[in-house]
C-alpha cells in the first residue's frame, strides 16, 4: 500500500541549457510541472501559444494524411490491435524523424490537398448530375431552350405541372385562349406532375397568350442553357468525365504516398511531443540568462533526476517537502500482485490527502471475490491462458491495458482455484460427456463441496467472506486513523462497531434460528454468548453516546447517536449483499449445465458429438462472456460500496508528469 | 373424466418456471433495447467507446439470464426435463410461488436498470474516463435482481425435500 511520497522540485538553470533540460525531463516523465507565481523582477513567462498551435496543426495534417490514405489503401491490420500498444522508437530513430519532419509534413500537405480536390470534385459531379437530371426531359428538343421568338412568332418553352398529352394540352389552351388559331403545341416529354412543351404561336397574340398559358400553370424552366439541351447534357457529361479523371489521378497521387504511412504517424507523434514541450516552455519563469521550473516529483525518482540535471546540465536542483496544506498529486506504487487493481482504485478515486492506498488489501479480496463468483476451473484456465498469451505476444501493450490484462489473469487463477473447490469444469461437462458418449460414470469430485447440492453452505460461506471483508474495511479505517493520529476516533468509529457487529454475529450463530436455517450447529458455552451480548451492548451505548459528538446540544447529541446506531441496518444489508457470491456462482454453473444438457439431448454417436460440440462452443462462449462481465461488475461493486464505504473517500488528483503524450509510438532513451 | 385437483400440480409448477423466464426475459429485452439505443448514440460520437458502451448496454441483460436459470432449475426439479413429473398440488403451487420473486423483480429491475444504464451512457459520452463510476449506478439496481434470484433458487431447491 503505497502512495508515493511527493517532493516539490525547483530547478534553476542557464537558459542555454533550456532545451536539453526540457527534453531530458520529458523523456524521463518524472516531473509534473506546476509553476508558482514568481514575484521577482526580470522574470517573466514566454508566450508559446503560437508555436504550439503550429506544431499541433502539423500533427493534425499528418493525422489527416493517414486518415485519407487509409480510405484508399487498406491499412495493415494488426490482430487484436487494441492490445498492441505503442511501438518503441530509439533516440536515434527519433533524430531521424526530427530531420525528416519538415519533408514528411510537406508530403502530408500535398496528400491532404489531393484529398480535398477529390471531395471538391465529387461535390461538383453531384451538382452536374443534378443539372443533367433536370435537362433530361428536354433532351428531345433540338433548339436552345432560350429561343424566345422570331420576327412573326412567339415561342414558349416551359412546363405544365401535370401529366398531359398533346391533345389535352391543345384542348385546354383552346378553352383558355379561344381566339388562338395559329398556335402549335409540341409535347417534348410528359411525366407525372410535369409536361414539357414547345409552343409556337403567332406574335400577334403577345402577352395575352402568355397570360392564358400562366393561368394553366405554365412555367419557364429555371436557368435554361444557351445551347440545345442535348448538347448541354453532352458538355456536362464531358465535364464529369474530366472531373472523374482528376479524381483518379488524385487518388493515384494519394496512393503513391502509401509507403510513407509510418512516417506520417511518426511525424504526427513528433509534433505532438514538441507541442507538449512548448507548453512546458510557456510555464517557465525566465530572465535574460536563467530560468526556473518547479513541480512535483516522486521522492524515489528525485535523487536520480537531481544527479542527472546537476551533472549533465549545470543546473541547481532544490528538493523540498510538500507543504502541509498543499494538495500534491497522487501516484500509487504496488508490487506485481496488487498493481493490476490500481486501475480499479483509480476508477473509484485516488486516495485523498492523508488516506492510505487500498490497493494491496483490496487486491486479495478482488481476486477471491471474482473467483467465487465465476467459480469454474475451465473458465479460469481459459482466462489465465488467454491473458498470459496476450501479455506474451504484445510486449508494448499500454500500461493501463497491461494492468487490466494482468488483473484478469490473476482473477483467472483464482477462478481455477474456486472452480476446483466447487468441482466445476465447464459446469458438469465431464460427467455429461462421459455418460452420453462413453456410457461411463466419470466426474472430478469437488475439493470442498458442490454448491448445487448444498447451497445453504455456500450462502453461509459467502456471508462469512462478507463479514471478513467488511471487518477488514473497518481495520483499514483504524489504520488510517492511527496514521492521522486521531486516537479517540478509533474508539468511537471502529472499536465500538467491532464490539456491536462482532458481538451480535457471534451471539446470532449460537441461536437455534441459525441452526435451523443452515443445518450447522455451533454450540458455544453460554458464557461466551453472554460476553458477546454484553460487548454488543457496550458498543451500542458507546455509539449512541459518541456518534453525535459534533453537536454541543446534549439532546441533539443523543438523537444523532441513535441515528448513528441505526447504521447497524447498513451493516446487516452490507453483509447480506455478499449473498450475490452464491447467486452469481450458481448462475454460472447452472447455465453451463443447461448448455451441457442441451448439447447432450442429441444423444451419442458422431452426429450427437458434432451437435454437442456446436452447442458447447456457442453456449460456453456466451456464458463465459456474460459471467466474466457479471463477476467484474459485482466484484467492483462489493469493493466500492461495501468495502470502501467503511474507510475510503478518495478525491486525490492523479500525478500527470510532463512527458511525451504520443499516440502511436513511444520515444525512448535507448540509443 | 372427473376433475382431480391434484393433477394440477405440474401445471402450476410449469406456470412458475415459464413466468420466471418470460417476465425476466421481457424485462431484459426492453432494458437491453433501451440501453442499446443510447449506446448507438454514444458510438456515433466516438466509435472508440464501443466496448465500454456495450458493457453498459448488457448490464440490464442479466435478468433474462437469471429468469432462464430459475425456469431451467424448476423444469429439472419438477421432472419435465426427464424424471418423474408427478408432483402434488401443494408442491406445484409452491414452485409457482417460488418463481414469482424472479419473475416480478426481474421484469421491473431490468427496466429501471436500463434507465440507469442510459444515464450512465450519457455520463460515458461526456467523460469517457469515468467508466468505472458509470458502471456502478446500473449495477446498484441489479442487486435486487440478484436478491430475488437468491430467494427463488433457495426456495426451489428446498421444496423438493418437503414431504407434502
Amino acid at each position: 500500500m503505497a502512495v508515493l511520497v511527493m517532493k516539490r522540485i525547483n530547478i534553476y538553470a542557464l537558459k542555454s541549457n533550456r532545451k536539453k533540460i526540457l527534453e531530458a525531463l520529458q523523456l524521463k516523465g518524472a516531473v509534473q510541472l506546476k509553476s508558482e507565481q514568481l514575484d521577482m523582477k526580470n522574470f517573466a513567462k514566454t508566450d508559446t501559444s503560437s508555436a504550439m498551435a503550429t506544431f499541433e496543426k502539423n500533427a493534425q495534417v499528418n493525422q489527416s494524411a493517414v486518415d485519407e490514405l487509409d480510405k484508399l489503401v487498406e491499412p495493415p491490420k494488426v490482430f487484436l490491435s487494441m492490445f498492441a500498444g505503442k511501438e518503441p522508437v530509439s533516440a536515434e530513430g527519433y533524430n531521424r524523424v526530427a530531420e525528416k519532419a519538415a519533408d514528411v509534413t510537406q508530403s502530408a500537405y500535398k496528400l491532404t490537398a489531393a484529398a480535398k480536390r477529390i471531395t471538391d470534385n465529387e461535390a461538383d459531379i453531384t451538382r452536374l448530375e443534378t443539372q443533367i437530371a433536370a435537362l433530361e426531359p428536354w433532351a428531345a428538343l433540338d433548339v436552345p431552350m432560350r429561343m424566345l421568338a422570331t420576327k412573326s412568332t412567339s415561342i414558349y418553352i416551359g412546363s405544365f405541372p401535370e401529366e398531359l398529352t398533346e391533345s389535352d394540352t391543345k384542348q385546354r389552351l383552346a378553352e383558355a385562349f379561344p381566339e388562338g388559331d395559329a398556335i402549335d403545341v409540341e409535347v417534348i416529354s410528359a411525366m407525372k406532375m410535369q409536361t414539357n412543351v414547345f409552343i409556337v404561336a403567332s406574335a400577334k397574340y403577345g402577352p395575352k397568350l402568355e397570360a392564358a398559358l400562366r393561368s394553366l400553370g405554365f412555367a419557364y424552366p429555371p436557368s435554361p442553357p444557351k445551347i440545345p439541351p442535348k448538347e448541354q447534357i453532352k458538355t456536362l457529361e464531358g465535364r464529369i468525365d474530366e472531373l472523374k479523371a482528376e479524381i483518379a489521378s488524385s487518388e493515384k497521387e494519394i496512393k503513391s504516398y502509401s509507403a510513407m504511412r509510418a512516417d506520417f504517424l511518426l511525424t504526427h507523434d513528433y509534433f505532438l511531443t514538441r507541442a507538449e514541450k512548448y507548453n512546458a516552455l510557456g510555464e517557465l519563469w525566465q530572465s535574460r540568462h536563467v530560468f526556473v521550473i518547479s513541480g512535483y516529483i516522486p521522492e524515489i525518482d528525485s535523487e536520480n533526476v537531481r544527479k542527472v540535471l546537476e551533472a549533465e546540465f549545470e543546473a541547481f536542483v532544490e528538493l523540498e517537502d510538500v507543504a502541509e496544506n498543499e494538495d500534491a498529486p497522487v501516484k500509487l506504487k504496488n508490487g506485481g500482485f496488487s498493481a493490476p487493481v490500481e486501475s480499479v482504485v483509480e476508477a473509484y478515486s485516488l486516495p485523498g490527502k492523508g488516506e492510505i492506498d487500498p490497493s494491496k488489501v483490496m487486491s486479495i479480496f478482488y481476486y477471491v471475490l471474482f473467483g467465487i463468483m465465476l467459480a469454474d476451473a475451465a473458465y479460469g484456465l481459459l482466462m489465465t491462458v488467454a491473458c498470459a498469451v496476450l501479455l506474451k505476444i504484445f510486449p508494448h501493450m499500454s500500461s493501463n491495458m497491461r494492468r487490466a490484462v494482468r488483473m484478469f489473469r490473476n482473477c483467472g487463477i483464482s477462478t481455477i482455484f474456486w472452480g476446483a473447490m466447487f468441482g466445476s469444469y465447464f459446469g458438469d461437462a465431464i460427467p455429461i460427456v462421459a455418460e452420453t458418449f462413453f456410457n461411463t460414470q466419470l466426474s472430478i469430485p469437488p475439493l470442498w463441496f458442490n454448491p448445487l447440492d448444498r447451497p445453504m453452505q455456500l450462502l453461509v460461506f459467502s456471508l462469512l467472506v462478507g463479514i471478513i471483508h467488511i471487518f477488514t474495511g473497518l481495520t483499514m479505517k483504524l489504520y488510517t486513523l492511527v496514521k492521522q493520529k486521531q486516537y479517540k476516533d478509533i474508539l468511537y468509529d471502529v472499536i465500538f462497531w467491532y464490539m456491536l457487529v462482532g458481538g451480535l454475529i457471534v451471539a446470532f450463530i449460537s441461536t437455534s434460528m441459525f441452526t435451523s436455517m443452515t443445518q450447522i450447529t455451533i454450540s458455544l458455552p453460554p458464557i461466551v454468548t453472554t460476553i458477546c451480548l454484553a460487548a454488543a451492548g457496550v458498543g451500542a451505548v458507546g455509539i449512541i453516546a459518541t456518534a453525535g459528538r459534533e453537536s454541543r446540544n446534549p439532546g441533539k447529541r443523543i438523537l444523532k447517536g441513535l441515528y448513528g446506531l441505526y447504521n447497524l441496518s447498513g451493516y446487516l444489508s452490507d453483509i447480506l449483499s455478499y449473498s450475490r457470491l452464491l447467486a452469481l456462482g450458481l448462475a454460472a454453473s447452472v447455465i453451463s449445465s443447461v448448455f451441457n444438457q442441451m448439447g447432450a439431448m442429441f444423444g451419442g454417436g458422431v452426429v450427437g458429438a458434432i451437435a454437442f460440440a456446436i452447442v458447447f462452443l456457442i453456449g460456453h462462449t456466451l456464458n463465459i462472456a456474460i459471467n466474466i462481465l457479471g463477476s467484474y461488475v459485482h466484484t467492483n461493486r462489493l469493493q466500492f460500496v461495501e468495502f470502501f464505504g467503511k474507510f475510503y473517500e478518495g478525491g486525490g488528483n492523479k500525478f500527470e508528469p510532463f512527458s511525451e503524450k504520443t499516440k502511436y509510438y513511444n520515444f525512448t532513451e535507448e540509443k | 373424466m372427473e376433475f382431480d385437483l391434484s393433477t394440477l400440480g405440474i401445471v402450476f409448477a410449469l406456470l412458475g418456471a415459464v413466468s420466471a423466464a418470460l417476465m425476466a426475459g421481457i424485462g431484459s429485452a426492453i432494458g437491453v433495447g433501451l440501453a442499446g439505443q443510447a449506446a448507438a448514440g454514444v458510438v456515433t460520437e466516438d466509435p472508440g467507446l464501443f466496448g465500454k458502451s456495450l458493457i453498459l448496454q448488457l448490464l440490464p441483460g442479466t435478468q433474462g439470464i437469471y429468469g432462464l436459470l430459475i425456469g431451467f432449475i424448476t423444469l429439472t426439479q419438477i421432472g419435465i426435463l426427464g424424471g418423474d413429473p408427478n408432483i402434488s398440488f401443494q408442491k406445484g403451487l409452491l414452485y409457482f410461488v417460488a418463481c414469482l420473486p424472479m419473475a416480478f423483480v426481474g421484469l421491473t429491475s431490468a427496466r429501471w436498470q436500463a434507465r440507469a444504464s442510459v444515464a450512465s451512457l450519457g455520463l460515458l459520452a461526456k467523460k469517457p474516463d469515468q467508466f468505472g463510476k458509470a458502471m456502478i449506478f446500473p449495477a446498484m439496481v441489479e442487486t435486487y435482481a440478484v436478491l430475488a434470484l437468491l430467494i427463488s433458487i433457495l426456495s426451489i431447491f428446498s421444496i423438493g425435500g418437503l414431504d407434502i
